[in-house]
């Protein structure tokens, strides 16, 4: 995920925007698996830009899944999600991603998961809070499945000498300590959240801003989008000092009564609806924020991107 | 905590197998009693995963660890339990579906790993695991089932 956003930072940032490029090359495999922590309409919002992204600008592979079907995808999207309904359907189609059916032509490189909680609810035979052991289980056996998927189809794509590897794998999950309906625990954890710190690298946290502060700048939300986690540490402990800046572990995100979603940080902006059925991606560098302007509307842009050859199944 | 092996754990099992590879060359008929390479790596084992060291080390006398690959090339772990219960564990992280790796190890965290994923290290290292074959859909199912039926 963090490799992902990067990548369209650099990849789509005017040359006013940054004193120097930076080269696009695959990120390091510390990085491969992400667990997105929030809301979760907004979390979806977020996978859905890192598959189409990840599609477009790196052309990989994507297999997406989740229990809610979504409208409005073009059609050579469609292929590349899948719906499973439980939980054992959901093991079932990760578990059979080494098959040679799902590995021809090209293996997947990135894996989503999409609402956690909803496959875990339930799992198990238990209708228990997250303590309980069926259901850390279960979690820790979907969690365990990504992990050794990933690290087999990994080998796969180098095998075939593929530029699309490491398999990464993104989950969108949303804790009890968010909603409230957790444990009296006074330390306020999430047990099925420690299980899942065990097999995610990095974790990606949309926290809500509700300071007076957005509410003056006439914006709907705000959000705090920050990065943590042993990926990200190994990651700032290898890279020199102009590769840490382009590895930005917290943005802010806005989202206007419009439909219309700002997020930025430092170096660049990037605006997108992705409320509605269009998306648009607006790039605006720092210094020129109305002047320039790259948009890609969904009935041409996208289009362009998935007839191109990038493969997005 | 992480779901791979702490470094010590790591070297210790280095040290397991560069041993079986050298005993490997002395006939069997010399190996007549428990050397004392023997009861350190004991000790070393039980002090580092506690009591589920010897529990272990009984299901690698049982050859109770199997390797199963598939055509694809996928691999996974199949171990057989003390009750006879067949567990199936991942090679690159630690999971296993047996109620103590989810007590001891997810909800209490008070243990690396379950007996099962420890013998499942000891029979690689000393290479002594058992090899099947199996098809990719018998895998697929098997990677995906919390034990078997």
């Amino acid at each position: 995920m963090a490799d992902i956003l990067s990548l369209v930072f650099r990849t789509f940032t005017s040359p006013a925007g940054l004193k120097k490029q930076l080269p696009v090359r695959p990120p390091p495999p510390a990085a491969g698996s992400s667990l997105l922590l929030g809301d979760p309409d907004l979390s979806r919002s977020m996978l859905l830009l890192a598959a189409v992204t990840a599609a477009s600008e790196l052309g990989m592979r994507v297999v997406f899944f989740t229990q809610t079907q979504i409208q409005s995808l073009p059609v050579s999207l469609q292929r590349c999600f899948s719906y499973p309904r439980t939980l054992e359907e959901l093991l079932l189609q990760v578990a059979s991603l080494h098959e040679s059916t799902n590995t021809c032509p090209t293996p997947p490189s990135l894996i989503i998961v999409d609402r956690l909680e909803g496959f875990l609810c339930g799992a198990g035979g238990s209708n228990h809070s997250g303590s309980h052991p069926a259901q850390l289980s279960c979690a820790a056996h979907l969690s365990a499945l990504l992990c050794d998927t990933a690290a087999f189809l990994t080998q796969v794509l180098e095998q075939r000498g593929s530029n699309s590897g490491p398999c990464r794998f993104i989950v969108s999950f949303l804790s009890e300590v968010d909603t409230g309906q957790g444990s009296k625990d006074p330390s306020g954890t999430d047990p099925l959240l420690d299980v899942l710190d065990r097999y995610f690298q990095v974790r990606c946290t949309l926290d809500r801003d509700r300071g007076y502060g957005a509410a003056a700048a006439g914006v709907q939300e705000a959000w705090h989008v920050y990065l943590s986690g042993r990926g990200i540490t190994q990651a700032s402990f290898t890279k020199g000092c102009e590769e840490k800046l382009a590895v930005a572990q917290e943005w802010q995100l806005f989202i206007y009564p419009d439909g219309l979603m700002e997020l930025k940080n430092n170096y660049t902006k990037i605006i997108w609806l992705s409320l509605t059925e269009q998306w648009f991606l607006t790039f605006f560098p720092p210094e020129h924020k109305a002047e320039s302007t790259c948009s890609l509307p969904l009935d041409q842009g996208c289009q362009t991107h998935f007839s191109s050859g990038s493969t997005f199944t | 905590m992480r779901s791979v092996l702490p470094a010590v754990a790591e070297q210790l099992f280095r040290d397991i197998q560069k041993t079986y590879q050298e005993t490997s060359q002395i006939p069997n008929d010399l190996l007549i009693a428990l050397t004392p390479k023997d009861l350190q790596y004991s000790i070393m084992l039980r002090f580092v995963f506690g009591p589920c060291a010897l529990q272990a080390l009984d299901l690698v006398d049982q050859h109770s660890v199997t390797c199963l690959s598939s055509p694809s090339g996928r691999k996974a772990f199949q171990v057989v339990g003390g009750s006879g219960t067949l567990y199936t564990c991942f090679l690159s992280c630690h999971y296993c579906p047996c109620p103590a790796f989810a007590y001891t190890v997810l909800r209490r965290n008070e243990g690396l790993l379950c007996k099962h994923i420890l013998a499942v290290y000891l029979c690689q290292a000393m290479a002594v695991t058992q090899q099947e074959s199996v098809s990719d859909q018998q895998m697929s199912i098997l990677l995906s089932r919390t034990s078997a039926p």
